[in-house]
This record gives C-alpha cells, sequence and structure tokens, in this order.
C-alpha cells in the first residue's frame, strides 16, 4: 500500500490474531487482517464505497471493547488487539448466526440461480455456518424477476439488503435510481418511482451484488458458471483499459465482470464495454490468405506485401492493436518502410455525465501504446483524418490495413472503397468477412480479434497492462504481430522467432525500456506505469 | 405521599398552552436569567443538577451537551425527540399538549447553552393533536419575537421548526431522527461518528428528550443545586410516569425519584383493577425486562434501584399486568411490534425479530416444540449487541425476560402441544394493523 508521492503514511502497529502487523494510518480491519493474512468476510463493505455496515458479517473482536466490533468501521489504532473468528470463538459463534439469520427468508435456489458457484452465500456458508437451519416457519415473499432497467432484473427474495448496488447509483454515478422499500423483513430493493436503472454504468450493480438477486438480463439462465472459462482480462471498449473477468462458453462470450483495481476502474464497468464483448467476435470470418481473389499462402502474400515498401505507402492500424504490434510496426517502418506513413484509427467522442466518469472519450483502447512506442506522434485524429481523405483523393500508390478498425467501418465511403479500386496495391488484415473492405483489398489475410489475441494494452494513463486471450481463435488466422513479423522475416530481419503470443510479450518487455522488464505476472496482476 | 411537581405543576390550568397563560404563571423568565448567565455556566448548571437523559439511556445531560465541538465554525443543532412511540410511553405528549412553552423555553435554554441557532421538534406522526398545539406555540412564541432574530434583546437567534414524523418507532432513535430530518430513510446511522460531531447535515446536533429539555426552566429558576436535593443522590429530580395496564388510575404521573414501586401502584395508580392480584410490572417501556410482582416488593422508582433489580427504568412508560394475563400473548404482542417497527437495515434485528415473533405465534398456536425457548433464548443473545442501534437489544431483552420468568406458561403449551392436546387458542389478530 505504498503511496507513489508525498510523504510516507503514519504507520499503525497493531495485532491482529497474535500476530503484530504495521497498516497505514486510516485503514479499517477488514483490509488490515488481510496484511495479517486474515480473511474477515463481508457482503455490504465494498472499498469504493460508503460503509454502510449492515450486513454484520464482519464483526470482529477488539481488546477492551465490550460488544463486538464491525470491521468495516473500525479503524486501526496503536496497540489495538484484533481477535477474527480463527482466534474467538463469540466472533466465530456472531458469524454463524448472521448467515443463519440471511439464509431464514432467503429462497436457497441455488439448483436454478445463476450466482451458484461464484456466490458469497454459498462460500460463507460452508466456511462459516455449514449447519442446517432452524428456521422452521414460512419465509417471506417478496418480487421475483422485476426488471429494474433494460439490462437488470431483481430477484427480491434472494436479496440480502447489503445496499450496495443503491449505494452505487447514489455515491458513484449519482443518479440514485434505487432505493430500498417497507421496514423489517419485508424491506426489498426498488426503483424509485418514475425512474429505471438505465445509467451507463448500469450493469456494475450486478458485479456488486454478492449474491444472486440481480442478474443480467442479457446473460440470465445462459449458463452454469463452472461451465465458463473464465480468463482475467482488460476491456478492449475505450483506453481506460478496465480490468475485467470474462466467462467463455462454446466460443461465445457469456459473462462479463469487472475485476478490483483501484488505480483504474475501481469495480465499476461500462455497459457498453460490457455488454459489447461479442462485437468483437464477427459471425463470418476471414480465414487463411487470399491474394488477388484466389486462395494463396503466407509466404505468397508476404512477397507481395514486400513490394510495398517501393513507392507512396500508407499503413492504417487499428487502435486495438497491442503494443507488440505497434513495436514490431515502428520497427518495421524504420527499416525496410521507410517510405511508409502509419496511422492509427483514433477519434475523440463526446461523453454523457455518467460516462466520463469512467469512459475515456474514445474507442482507442491501445492509442497510448502506438503513442510509447513512437509509431504515430502528434494529434492522431488529425493524422488519421488527413490520411483518409489523401486516400481517397489517391494520393497513395499503397494501402495496407491492419485490423478490422485499421479504417473504422464508419468511414468507408465511397470514395475510400473508390481509392481502394484505383490504387496501386492494396492489402488488409481482417477478421470480419463483411467488412467494407474485405472484398476489395488484393492482398487479404485473415485475423484474429483483440479477444483471441494476448498483449500489452496501455490505457489513458499510461499504465500497461497485460490483455489475455479470452477465446480461442479459429484456425487459419494469424495475429497481426506474426504477420508484421513475417514482412520483417520476408526483408530480411528475424525480430521474433517464436510463435506464441506470449514470445512476441517477452520480446517487447525486452524491447521497450518503459516495461522495466517485469514479467507477465506483473503486468497482469499490478501492471506497469509507463507515463 | 404528595409529590413535588415541576413538570406537572401548571397542567390543570385551561390556558397554559397559550403565550400569556404561560406567562402568568412565571414562564420565559428562566431563558432571560439564563441569557445573562455564560453558556458554559448554564452546562455548569445542568451537571450541577445531575439531569439525566428522560429518554430511556439516562445519560447525564450536562455531560452530552459538553462532548459537543465549539467553534468549528459549523452550526450546531439542537433537535427535541418528541417520537416517543413505545409501548406504553406518552409522558411527553402531556408536556406538548398541554405546556409547550415550557418545552418551548426549555429548548431555548439548551440552545443558549450549546450555542445553537436553530433547533427542531421532532414530533411522532400519529400525535396530531400535539402537533396542533405544539405548532400554535411556536407561531406564537414567534409572532411575540421570543422565537427568531434578538431574542430578549440579546442578540442571540434561535430559529424553531416542527417536524412531524411519518410514524416509525426507530425514528426515536437519535440518528433514525437526524435521517428523517434530512428527508431519508429513518434508518439508524453508524457510529462512530457520533452525532455531537457529525449529526443533521453533517453538523454537531444534540438530541434531547423532551421531558429532559422541560426540566432545564426550573433548574435555571431555582439552580442545579436545588434539583439535586429532590430525589436520590444518582438519580435526582423529578420523573414522568406513563402507566397503563390492569390498574385503576391509568396516566401520567410525575413523582420524585426513590419512592417505592408498590406504594406507587396502591397510591397514585390506585392499584390494580377489579382488586385482583398483579402479576408483572414493565417499568420502563416495553423494551427493558419484566418483572414478576414478587420481585418488586423493595423496588424503588429510581435507576439504580431498578436496575439493581435487573430491569430498567428507560422512559417510564410502566405497564402493570394483572393475575389474568397471558404472557405468551404479552410477549408475542410486543414481538410483533418489535418485528414489525425494525427497520430492516442490519441483518441480526431484520430477520431474527420476525423469526421470534413467528416461533411465539407457533408456540401460542399450540404448535409448539422442544427446543423453542432455547432457539429463541440463542437468537435473542445473537441480535442484542450484532446491530447498528440498540433495537437489538429493544427487541432481544422482553423476549428473553418474558420467557426467563414465566417458563411455566411457555412450556406448558409446548408440553401440551407435544402430546396432542392442545386446543387451538385464540389468535390475537394483529394482521391489518398498521404502524405504531
Amino acid at each position: 500500500m505504498a503511496q507513489q508521492n508525498g510523504t510516507p503514511p503514519e504507520m499503525i502497529n497493531l495485532i491482529v490474531d497474535g500476530k503484530t502487523i504495521s497498516v497505514p494510518k486510516g485503514t479499517n480491519l477488514i483490509d488490515a487482517a488481510r496484511v495479517a493474512g486474515a480473511e474477515i468476510p463481508h457482503y455490504c463493505y465494498h472499498k469504493h464505497l460508503s460503509v454502510a455496515g449492515n450486513c454484520r458479517m464482519c464483526q470482529v473482536q477488539v481488546k477492551g471493547r465490550p460488544k463486538l466490533e464491525i470491521g468495516c468501521n473500525t479503524l486501526v489504532t496503536e496497540g489495538m488487539e484484533v481477535s477474527t473468528h480463527e482466534t474467538s470463538k463469540d466472533v466465530a459463534d456472531a458469524q454463524a448466526a448472521t448467515l443463519e439469520f440471511i439464509l431464514a427468508n432467503h429462497p436457497l435456489d441455488c439448483t436454478v440461480c445463476d450466482q451458484a458457484g461464484h456466490c458469497k452465500l454459498q462460500d460463507y456458508h460452508y466456511e462459516y455456518n455449514a449447519r442446517p437451519s432452524r428456521f422452521l416457519e414460512e419465509k417471506e415473499h417478496k418480487v421475483k424477476a422485476q426488471p429494474l432497467g433494460p439490462t437488470v432484473i431483481l430477484d427480491g427474495e434472494r436479496c440480502i439488503m447489503c445496499t450496495r448496488c443503491i449505494r452505487f447509483c447514489d455515491e458513484i454515478t449519482k443518479t440514485s435510481e434505487l432505493g430500498m422499500l417497507n421496514r423489517g423483513d419485508k424491506s426489498v430493493i426498488s426503483i424509485n418511482q418514475g425512474r429505471e436503472l438505465n445509467n451507463a454504468l448500469s450493469g456494475t450493480v450486478v458485479d456488486l451484488c454478492p449474491v444472486g438477486a440481480l442478474t443480467h438480463r442479457e446473460w440470465r439462465f445462459n449458463t452454469r458458471i463452472w461451465f465458463t472459462k473464465q480468463t482475467d482480462s482488460i476491456c478492449p471498449g475505450c483506453s481506460t483499459g478496465c480490468n475485467v473477468k470474462v466467462g467463455v462458453r462454446t466460443g461465445e462470450v457469456v459473462n462479463v465482470k469487472a475485476r478490483l483495481n483501484s488505480s483504474v476502474n475501481k469495480e465499476w464497468l461500462c455497459d457498453e464495454g460490457r455488454y459489447g464483448f461479442n462485437r468483437f467476435l464477427p459471425t463470418k470470418r476471414v480465414t487463411g490468405v487470399t491474394i488477388q481473389g484466389k486462395e494463396g499462402t503466407l509466404d505468397a502474400a508476404y512477397a507481395q506485401l514486400k513490394n510495398m515498401s517501393q513507392g507512396e505507402t500508407v499503413i492504417f492500424v487499428g487502435t486495438d492493436s497491442t503494443t507488440e504490434e505497434f513495436a514490431l510496426l515502428k520497427k518495421l517502418v524504420e527499416g525496410p518502410f521507410k517510405n511508409a506513413h502509419v496511422v492509427i484509427s483514433y477519434r475523440e467522442r463526446t461523453l454523457s455525465k455518467v460516462e466520463a466518469i469512467l469512459v475515456s472519450p474514445d474507442y482507442a483502447p491501445n492509442y497510448k501504446g502506438a503513442e510509447s512506442v513512437g509509431v504515430v506522434s502528434g494529434n492522431l485524429q488529425e493524422a488519421y483524418e488527413r490520411a483518409l481523405s489523401d486516400t481517397g483523393l489517391g494520393k497513395y500508390k499503397n494501402i495496407l490495413v491492419l485490423g478490422d478498425r485499421g479504417i473504422l467501418p464508419e468511414d468507408c465511403s465511397g470514395s475510400i472503397v473508390a481509392a481502394f479500386g484505383k490504387t496501386h496495391f492494396t492489402a488488409a488484415v481482417l477478421t470480419d468477412a463483411e467488412h467494407p473492405l474485405a472484398g476489395l483489398a488484393q492482398v487479404l489475410i485473415g485475423g484474429r480479434s483483440i479477444l483471441e489475441r494476448s498483449g500489452v494494452l496501455i490505457n489513458r494513463s499510461g499504465l500497461a497492462q497485460y490483455s489475455d486471450r479470452v477465446i480461442d481463435p479459429p484456425e487459419n488466422t494469424e495475429p497481426l504481430w506474426r504477420v508484421i513479423n513475417g514482412l520483417h522475416k520476408v526483408c530480411g530481419q528475424v525480430q521474433i522467432s517464436g510463435v506464441t503470443d506470449r514470445d512476441a510479450t517477452s520480446w517487447l518487455v525486452g524491447a521497450l525500456a518503459k516495461l522495466n522488464g517485469a514479467s507477465i505476472k506483473v503486468l497482469k496482476e499490478t501492471g506497469v506505469v509507463t507515463a | 405521599m404528595a409529590h413535588r411537581q415541576i413538570l406537572l405543576a401548571n397542567i390543570k390550568h385551561q390556558d397554559q398552552n397559550t403565550i400569556a397563560g404561560y406567562e402568568s404563571r412565571g414562564g420565559y423568565q428562566s431563558i432571560r436569567k439564563a441569557l445573562a448567565m455564560d453558556p458554559l455556566k448554564v452546562i455548569e448548571e445542568v451537571k450541577t443538577s445531575g439531569l439525566r437523559g428522560r429518554g430511556g439511556a439516562g445519560f447525564p445531560t450536562g455531560m452530552k451537551w459538553s462532548f459537543v465541538p465549539r467553534n468549528t465554525g459549523k452550526p450546531v443543532y439542537l433537535l427535541n425527540n418528541t417520537d416517543e412511540s413505545e409501548p406504553g410511553t406518552f409522558k411527553d405528549r402531556v408536556l406538548i399538549e398541554k405546556d409547550p412553552h415550557m418545552c418551548i423555553e426549555g429548548m431555548m435554554i439548551a440552545a443558549w447553552a450549546l450555542q445553537s441557532n436553530w433547533s427542531a421538534v421532532y414530533i411522532r406522526g400519529e400525535y396530531a393533536y400535539p402537533y396542533t398545539r405544539i405548532n400554535e406555540a411556536v407561531n406564537e412564541a414567534y409572532a411575540k419575537g421570543y422565537l427568531g432574530e434578538n431574542i430578549f434583546g440579546s442578540g442571540f437567534t434561535l430559529h424553531m421548526v416542527v417536524h412531524r414524523g411519518a410514524g416509525a418507532y426507530i425514528c426515536g432513535e437519535e440518528t433514525a431522527l437526524i435521517n428523517s430530518i434530512e428527508g431519508k430513510k429513518g434508518q439508524p446511522r453508524l457510529k462512530p461518528p457520533f452525532p455531537a460531531v457529525v449529526g443533521l447535515y453533517g453538523c454537531p446536533t444534540v438530541v434531547n428528550n423532551t421531558e429532559t429539555l422541560a426540566t432545564l426552566p426550573w433548574i435555571i429558576q431555582n439552580g442545579g443545586a436545588e434539583y439535586a436535593k429532590i430525589g436520590t443522590e444518582k438519580s435526582p429530580g423529578t420523573k414522568l410516569f406513563s402507566v397503563s395496564g390492569h390498574v385503576n388510575k391509568p396516566g401520567v404521573y410525575e413523582i420524585e425519584m426513590g419512592c417505592s414501586m408498590k406504594q406507587f401502584i396502591e397510591n397514585e395508580c390506585g392499584g390494580i383493577r377489579g382488586g385482583k392480584k398483579g402479576k408483572a410490572v414493565i417499568p420502563g417501556g416495553s423494551s427493558v425486562p419484566v418483572l414478576r410482582w414478587d420481585e418488586i416488593d423493595n423496588i424503588t422508582m429510581d435507576y439504580e434501584s431498578i436496575r439493581a433489580a435487573g430491569s430498567m427504568l428507560g422512559s417510564g412508560g410502566f405497564i402493570v399486568m394483572d393475575e389474568d394475563t397471558d404472557m405468551v400473548q404479552a410477549v408475542m404482542n410486543l414481538a410483533h411490534f418489535y418485528a414489525h417497527e425494525s427497520c430492516g437495515q442490519c441483518t441480526p434485528c431484520r430477520e431474527g425479530g420476525h423469526w421470534i415473533e413467528k416461533i411465539f405465534r407457533r408456540i401460542n398456536s399450540g404448535k409448539g416444540l422442544v427446543g423453542d425457548m432455547e432457539l429463541v433464548e440463542n437468537l435473542c443473545s445473537q441480535i442484542a449487541g450484532h446491530t447498528i442501534c440498540p433495537f437489538g437489544e429493544a427487541l432481544a431483552t422482553p423476549a428473553i425476560s418474558f420467557m426467563k420468568k414465566f417458563p411455566d406458561e411457555f412450556k406448558g403449551l409446548i408440553s401440551d402441544a407435544l402430546v396432542g392436546i392442545s386446543k387451538k387458542r385464540v389468535q390475537m389478530n394483529f394482521e391489518g394493523a398498521g404502524a405504531h
């Protein structure tokens, strides 16, 4: 918890379960216990929301205090002696009782609940109670399957009233769509009168829900969690670089969850990013190599592409390319392709007030990576638009489009399409067979989407993070870096001898001093500050 | 024994609720005296009097005031808690209804002591008539220049609003009351921070009970030392008791602390109704432990004596039950109240309250099981002390004490159920009961 600048924080010494630890002043007991290697279970507490203290799961014993204290609302003090459930029977009993209370009116419908398998109620019950309930009375009945808005649906009976969702809408988006109705065990989360939960970050409440009360309308009932492959990765929607966990089943993204990263996205995620994951997976794919309308080989394609080093050449690169790819490209235009002019498809957009909390004003996840390796500089949007109009005017002899978003689909206007017809030589690496340029390029190579390849993405604030492959790529497709590497090869210089994405990353870490020689593990877990 | 009347001395006068009537009997003299004193001196005087908060907890008032940080640059708020919603408690109603100006004057004194320019009377929603009375009185005081800017030419400003609750017991808890005034749902806040530091709108706030505040004019007029002479050493002064239940003369009585409980029932309350024997007494509002009739012989009416007997003086809601009372149904009624009034914020109270009510209902309906009593006791022990506010204790205490003091009534029903001879008992119908 070291501070990056300023004076070091004042440290407080305390004892947790007999272990002496030292944590910065202002830390609460939940976070302090983690330092001591102890877990204090909790539902309502969230690091980036206000303290509600209502779940009563995080109770601990503090020596010298008459009652149990809640860990979330108790700050460390010098010499404090804290006992968790490990060392205090009172705490263990209180937590077991709390779970029994929470589960008293819970429907226990785990067999049909989407949360089963990653549910805090299940986890904590097995760990902290694990007894059959003594509740013999009739359970309270509440609303089931109530849509809160276009994205989220509520099951009132599963809800444990932790109010994380309410606090998120009150404190983070400041839109206050949600509230709590009624009292006692009739309490229920509700949409405020005349409102609906439709802010730009609305899906985040599902991530924050520790149980199965809130579910995505998009993804409800589509799979059990244990049938999915879960991968920690980075959202390629914009240059914020939100940390996500992506669930994939049978080649389709079936769940996207934000991961906690205090320095990037806290634990929030925008709806556009979350529900838009499948847009990176076109239904009709470009595979193999097509040269002049006929099936060809990669080597033949590279041989043709080599000719681009002669004459006026423009290279349009998608901003969802990895830093490895930008670095390889930089080497290419420094060497054999000296004549080529590289632009990336960077365009700013305007954000709504709620979006601005998290979202960056672009769709360019790695424009910063391109800047970092020096392949582009200056006003990116202006350069991109100038290159577009120059292309339309027929100024370039060769056009190379790297990635579906090399030229944004909305920019593939008549003049661009016409230029493709007129230009001496055109080539593209694409994934979507329905892309407007797919049928026009003289050399077309089947590429891989950002979800199908791994690599380093550098976000708007300069944090380099590892975007892990979440989906297995289809056969006969090439990651962009291998295409560029192939060009290097055909021009007589080998940059990367390996074939996996990891080999490319290792090469990049060696080549880019800003990454400090960090391992993939470090890039994945904390990232590396490059700015 | 004739008890000294400090709070109820003038309620017999029909015009006591008007400013003219109140002033004709010496009203608004204490505030004049207080304004001439140093605010800290006023706090000292209240400390000397030994006055303890009359809302239930019995915390020394002067000490509570001294926790308020001074000169923070933020306004200090004074709130008069007239939410009294606990079953059996209806003492503040008399003060607000019959002698509202005494309450206002008490608030003025407290406000001067705390240097607060903003105050509010938080009155229970169901108190429709008392609300009109206090509202009239506040308007009258404003019209006469007793409230507002530069009161009594002292340069001191005090504004006062009357705020009606919407009928929730929990709003008597000071932080829930603050939330309610802010327009939020009446749910208690986490402590710390305490309202004395971070209260209404994030500013230092003092919440005092109406009876506490109404005592202040007398203390300032006659001196704290004089007040301390009344009653017992640790429980000085007089206290209002609102008597309900099976007595001949239920009502609100002002008695000097330290008088005998038995004598109080016999003399003031006129004894048990219909010449019957007593069975139990709840001495301080429904949330305190019940006392069996044989336990009250030597109890005197003050904080220490009642505590020594295992109960609490609380708010002075004095409920007397005669020999015919069915204790299972009595505790079922209380359990229903607390389950119904739980704010629903924190887990043990939200889920546990209803659970306990359902168990009592089951026992009462002849479907009790062996182990039910132990289960209730265990649940109560896991509710009390594990909640955000003291509601958890309020809910658990009567449940445990009724079972502990009258175990045979519960056991009898459960063993009848066991052998299947239990008749379906008359169910008390709480369904459709509105907010209390």
